[in-house]
């Protein structure tokens, strides 16, 4: 009987395995097959099968994706500079300002602080639907439309991020800012000197997720930053105003290229991606 | 506990020398500013002109050709009256965003908490499998739906395969209006499990592994396991993906812009939801004030709505400490 049902379990186990199995094969054979695809001849990928393997290797169709794929005057060494300053600087701007302002709320006690903590809460709850005409409407006025200055409207301190550090620096224990007061520092060398590289590992990790959320939008570069596409919205365009000549594989090579550095970044702080999107949900 | 515990500190730091409670101040505020004049611009200020968008409308152009506007409800009038029509592209909207949500809410929480669980028994192959389900979270939507629309074209993997194997031809899914959403759907479904999991997986980790082995010396299988000692335990990080679900119900949508393209309905009328919609209306330079005032509907219905779930959430919340 009990061996019966150990079989059984086995069964049902292998069962999973399999299902699982087609699952993550179905995620990454499209990967794969756009590789296979981004090495073949244009004429090749329109006229032959489509899963065959390609009859000669075109590795250089990853040299000719920079040069092609070219919208408006920008080729894809533009979008890959667009790319690197709008997610550095949209990074940079968010995580300085949330982490300023979440230490301030979690360590110090002075009027408006508690508003500015309830202020963070309340806006996470309300759905906003569409703010989008507005939003365009705004920074017309403001003159940041379709220029770099665009990144201030991502300086805001409150969201996911505020959370994630104001409970991290909640639970850091004052005493090491006493012994800074004691040792004769100030504010801010308290601030930049003792508690800062404390949360370097919280601050990195909440980076990361943002730097892979900003590299993959294409929303906002779509809406504010149409002479300045990024990769994720420059690909995305030239493939609508291509649509009849469109030369698919050095499309595909294009598209594999621009997912590397998220993939790198992936590899190498998976953990902590990981656990930061787990820590942010749970508070959030 | 915790209040007295931040009032204690604060003692601390005000017992400081003088200098430092006045400089603490100057410090303080000089570190909030930027995330206030940040949030006065960027979110009062927009939110405020969403308002006045929605109650504008455009009555033509004085003897300068500057553009008039006057205060109405011309904005909702005109919504209601779409609504009112059959086929009408706020009436799909609507309807197309309730699929995405009802999709979400009844499909992909459940199959990615099921998959969580099965992972969380580590079954052969649990890290790979893990890292490999949450891959389409950070792979950039436009190559993940760029491949796919490849994928599943005529003649293309998805078609040879289907052929060779059934002898069924597939038609082509985007360019007809009845399968273009439902199939938009299947890829928010296919790629949109990752994070949930994460989520899920996460909460069943903490949970002490004595607690499991007491389930299992009290005879328990694994049924019971699943629904009387994990599901209670992990509710809270459940009813909170819930009620983000909720919170995002009117924004319920798929990466549609990157499905379409010339040739296929999708981008058209038949698949947009409420967010596409409002971002099509915006991204094309249309008059802004109608797709504003939309917007405003929406958020004030969905205030109740998400207020209302977290009172009931509230309720149904098991207090468990562990």
């Amino acid at each position: 009987m009990s061996k019966k049902k150990h079989i059984g379990k086995n069964t049902l186990s292998v069962i999973i395995f399999v299902f699982f199995l087609i699952y993550a094969v179905s995620l990454l054979y499209p990967l794969v097959w756009a590789f296979l695809s981004s090495l073949k001849t244009s004429t090749e990928y329109m006229l032959t099968s489509k899963v065959a393997l390609p009859e000669t290797w075109e590795f250089g169709n990853y040299i000719k994706a920079f040069k092609a794929l070219d919208i408006d005057g920008n080729n894809m060494f533009d979008m890959l500079f667009n790319s690197v300053w709008f997610t550095l600087g949209g990074v940079f701007l968010g995580m300085a300002v949330s982490t300023m302002v979440a230490y301030v709320v979690a360590k110090y006690k002075f009027p408006g602080g508690q508003t500015i903590y309830w202020i963070a809460i309340v806006t996470m709850m309300i759905p906003i639907v569409g703010a989008m005409p507005a939003q365009f409407k705004v920074y017309t006025a403001l003159g940041i439309i379709e220029s770099p200055l665009l990144l201030l409207a991502f300086a805001g301190g409150f969201g996911f991020n505020f959370m994630v550090l104001y409970s991290f620096f909640k639970s850091l224990p004052s005493s090491y800012i006493e012994a800074g007061f004691i040792d004769g520092a100030g504010h801010f060398t308290c601030f930049l000197k003792i508690m800062l590289p404390q949360a370097v590992p919280v601050v990195s990790a909440l980076a990361i997720v943002s730097s892979i959320n900003f590299w993959n939008d294409y929303t906002t570069p779509l809406l504010f930053l149409k002479n300045f596409p990024t990769l994720s919205s420059g690909l995305y365009m030239y493939q609508i105003i291509n649509t009849r000549n469109l030369d698919m594989p050095v499309l595909f090579a294009g598209i594999l290229m621009s997912m590397v550095p998220i993939v790198v970044l992936f590899a190498v702080f998976q953990n902590s991606i990981m656990d930061i999107s787990l820590s942010g949900g749970l508070k959030g | 506990m915790r209040n007295k515990f931040f009032h204690n500190y604060i003692k601390q730091f005000d017992d400081m020398p003088k200098a430092f409670r006045k400089s603490k101040y100057i410090f303080v505020y000089l570190m909030v500013s930027l995330a206030i004049v940040n949030f006065v611009v960027f979110y009062v200020a927009v939110n405020l002109n969403s308002i006045l968008l929605a109650f504008q409308e455009f009555i033509g152009y004085d003897e300068n050709y500057v553009e008039q506007y006057v205060w109405s409800l011309g904005n909702f009038k005109s919504m209601f009256k779409e609504f009112a029509l059959p086929n009408s592209t706020v009436g799909i909207a609507v309807r197309n965003t309730l699929k995405y949500f009802a999709t979400n809410i009844f499909l992909m929480i459940p199959l990615s908490y099921f998959v969580s669980y099965l992972l969380f028994k580590q079954i052969r192959g649990y890290g790979v499998f893990r890292v490999v389900f949450f891959l389409p979270s950070i792979i950039s939507a436009v190559v993940y739906v760029t491949v796919f629309k490849n994928l599943i074209s005529t003649f293309g993997p998805l078609y040879m395969l289907l052929d060779k194997v059934f002898g069924y031809q597939m038609p082509p899914l985007l360019g007809d209006s009845r399968t273009a959403t439902p199939t938009i759907i299947v890829y928010t479904i296919w790629t949109g499990l990752g994070i949930n999991m994460i989520l899920y997986q996460g909460a069943m980790k903490r949970i002490p592994t004595e607690v499991l082995e007491a389930c299992q010396i009290d005879g328990g299988n694994k049924f019971h396991e699943l629904f009387y000692i994990i599901t209670p335990m992990v509710w809270p990080t459940v009813s909170m993906t819930i009620i983000l679900a909720f919170t995002g119900l009117f924004n319920s949508s798929g990466p549609i812009l990157l499905f379409s393209e010339a040739g296929t309905v999708a981008g058209g009328n038949d698949t947009t939801t409420i967010a596409f919609f409002i971002f099509q209306k915006t991204q094309t330079g249309a008059a802004l004030e109608y797709p504003a005032a939309i917007g405003i509907f929406f958020t004030a219905v969905s205030i109740p709505i998400v207020i209302a779930v977290r009172a009931i959430f509230k309720r149904l919340d098991p207090e468990v400490e562990y």
